[in-house]
């Protein structure tokens, strides 16, 4: 990674050991620049971004138990309370009327010549006629009921995140998709590259700030550990879907949209845990 | 020496009490300890026991004819937004407040300062339903759109994004959330135009 300083980075390790004379005053340097100067080292990490891809829900949850029947108690303490509209009026005038006309005989039937004066009851029947045409769409939907995991359309009370097979070293793992940070470039642009490498250029997720919201360090087995590379933290950015429409993305690699609860099928226990802490689940 | 005093006012007020308890027994027996049968006269040591107004710093008069003057718009720095509007609309005038109020509190918790929380006038919309077989629109439903204003001060970039999730996340279904920085053409929508004022003006340039 880091060639040229890290041969001297190296020298000085060897320096600092060595207990001869004329090289105390390099040791001494050696170790206030390690202890002052990390910015100047070559950190021994390997960053990565990744981009946890969220589909934000579509439809609220269900109300519980306790919440309908709080609803109901409090939608009839308002109905008792409330006034009538104007419409409510109306209807109980127009019914009066009607009433008084059918006990009085049809007396005043030439008061209401040819003007058709459209009832209230006429504006509900048309009303309860135009809602019994209304289909609403269905909140479990087929892919909810094939569990098909590559699909957006399931869950859609719930926030789904995406997650890709990645190699890692020799293993072929479930994450959260990451890519090497270069230098020069911001962990959020990092991020970013990131998502598209995997879902292409034309994804419109929107990213709400510059800040990783988690960060997962591990470090190397011992047998790849190098004087340069310990361990690799990856630092993760949150990103919400604005549409669902991902026909214009072409998706390489194995993919699946995971709600936060199916998580513990895929991702391992430690990287599971960092990634729990910055999901809400709500 | 001060303990004398206290015995001399003591005894003072001990006989103070007698001396009124045959003719005011009554008063004094219905509330007890509450009831002070004394006033403080001018005449007594206790006379303006209890001032504190001349304690207190001068405020300047209060004008009558005030003009709502613009505060000061805050630009914020690199790691800190300014003053943030929070708009909610919806057509349901309970359900928007309500959000409204979670909102608030949501950031008296969170101590994210709330600068003003405040309410845009009502719009009315008719949406007229064009019969089908005639000319004539009929009035179908008239609709009225409320809207809700929460600003915001001094958050930081690192929060924003988590606060942003809260909000959104908690949304109900119909109401519309708008963030957006707080700017002059803002503050100037809540104000009613003068057309008479503004012609004099123009007469005037």
């Amino acid at each position: 990674m880091f060639p040229g300083t890290s041969g001297g980075r190296g020298a000085r390790r060897e320096r600092g050991g060595n207990m001869a004379a004329p090289v105390s005053v390099m040791a001494a340097s050696a170790r206030w620049g390690r202890r002052f100067g990390t910015a100047a080292a070559p950190r021994p990490w390997r960053l990565f971004g990744a981009m946890c891809l969220l589909r934000p829900p579509r439809i609220t949850q269900p109300l519980e138990k306790e919440e309908e029947e709080m609803a109901a108690l409090m939608a009839q303490i308002e109905l008792e309370k409330s006034q009538y509209s104007d419409h409510e009026i109306r209807k109980l005038q127009e019914e009066e009327q009607l009433r008084r006309r059918k006990e009085s005989a049809y007396d005043d039937e030439d008061e209401a010549p040819g003007k058709t004066v459209i009832m209230a009851q006429d504006l509900e029947d048309k009303w309860e006629q135009k809602l019994l045409q209304f289909k609403a769409a269905p909140r479990i939907t087929d892919a909810d009921k094939n569990n098909d995991r590559m699909s957006l359309n399931r869950k859609l009370d719930s926030n789904l995140m995406l997650l890709v097979k990645q190699k890692i070293g020799n293993q072929q793992l479930w994450l959260l998709p990451q890519v090497e940070w270069q230098p020069g470039e911001t962990l959020r642009g990092t991020a970013e590259r990131a998502m598209a490498m995997f879902l292409g250029d034309r994804i419109q997720a929107k990213v709400l700030g510059n800040a990783p919201h988690g960060i997962y360090k591990y470090k190397y087995p011992r047998a790849i550990r190098t004087e340069d590379t310990v361990g690799a933290k990856v630092f993760f950015f949150k990103a919400f879907l604005q549409s669902s429409d991902l026909s214009q993305a072409e998706l390489k690699e194995d993919h699946l949209w995971v709600a936060k609860d199916e998580l513990g099928d895929y991702l391992k226990l430690e990287y599971l845990k960092k990634v729990n802490r910055f999901l809400l689940d709500l | 020496m001060l303990c004398l005093m206290k015995g001399m006012l003591l005894k003072q007020v001990f006989a103070l009490s007698r001396a009124a308890t045959p003719r005011e027994s009554h008063l004094c027996a219905a509330g007890g300890a509450l009831v002070s049968c004394h006033r403080h006269y001018r005449s007594r040591p206790t006379h303006g026991i209890g001032r504190f107004k001349y304690l207190l710093p001068k405020e300047a008069p209060k004008k009558k004819k005030d003009k709502v003057q613009m505060k000061e718009i805050d630009v914020g720095t690199e790691h800190e937004y300014g003053d943030l509007n929070i708009q909610m609309t919806s057509y349901d005038m309970c359900l928007v407040e309500h959000f409204a109020q979670y909102v608030h509190r949501l950031c008296n918790q969170l101590s994210v300062r709330v600068k003003e929380s405040y309410a845009m006038p009502t719009k009315t919309n008719e949406v007229l339903f064009l019969e089908e077989r005639g000319s004539k629109m009929q009035l179908d439903a008239v609709l009225t759109t409320h809207q809700r204003v929460v600003q915001i001060s001094g958050l930081s970039s690192t929060f924003a994004p988590i606060l942003l999730e809260v909000i959104q996340s908690n949304q109900p279904e119909g109401v519309h959330l708008l963030v957006k920085e707080h700017t002059e053409a803002d503050f100037k929508s809540r104000l009613k135009s003068r057309p008479e004022l503004e012609e004099l003006l123009a007469q005037m340039s």
